[in-house]
């Protein structure tokens, strides 16, 4: 039960240090300072909405009768505010898309290395030969 | 400017390991996709929580942001995610 809580406040504190990093940019583009316990307050509750995210990604796959969390459900997440839900539309776009270069990369790496292979065994076997 | 905002984010393996953390059942799991796409909700989130309390500060002729205009835009946060 000890080593959950330390596990917990490990990633409350990867939490905060992300959150004050964000808070420090927003801030400094409006030319504003915030005080070390508004951006505490602001950390705590992102966590908090964080569980609160979760249950309903979970019950979201649950009522897909799935056990792993989708992009869509994250998009059902999204659907309470117009903008908001348009910009996630647009990131799983831009992340679908992103996958399948890479994929393609993927392939024609996979590609290359094996002609590579086949050049390399076969300078092996000619070396061999030779020797 | 831009460009740094974009780079400050969550990292995929600590929202994993966070929603992971809160589920209730151990079964259920979370892709990698939509680990980024649930950084980049959290990313949202946080921005748009220091944009509220900045402009609250601004409402109220204060320099700097403090604690009470956090408290401030809270509730109306809270209901808008």
């Amino acid at each position: 039960m000890d080593e959950q809580e330390a596990y917990t406040q490990r990633l409350k504190a990867a939490v905060h240090y992300t959150v004050s990093k964000i808070c420090q940019s927003t801030a400094a583009e409006c030319e504003k300072e915030m005080s070390r316990q508004a951006v505490a307050a602001i950390a705590e509750t992102t966590f908090r909405q964080c569980e609160i995210f979760a249950k309903d990604l979970e019950a979201f796959a649950r009522h897909a009768k799935r056990h792993t969390i989708n992009v869509d459900d994250v998009k059902l997440l999204a659907r309470r505010s117009t903008a908001l839900s348009s910009h996630i539309q647009q990131k799983s776009e831009e992340l679908a898309v992103n996958n399948q270069e890479l994929k393609e990369k993927r392939k024609k790496n996979a590609a290359k290395r094996k002609s590579k292979e086949m050049e390399g065994n076969e300078a092996d076997e000619a070396g061999d030969t030779e020797n | 400017m831009a460009g740094q905002e974009r780079e400050v984010a969550f990292k995929k393996e600590t929202i994993s390991k966070l929603l992971t953390l809160f589920f209730k059942d151990e079964k259920s799991k979370i892709s990698n996709d939509t680990a980024s796409l649930m950084a980049e909700m959290l990313r949202i989130f946080v921005i748009e929580a220091t944009r509220r309390a900045v402009k609250q500060a601004e409402n109220e002729d204060c320099v700097g942001v403090d604690l009470e205009h956090v408290e401030k835009i809270l509730p109306q946060l809270l209901l808008d995610f």
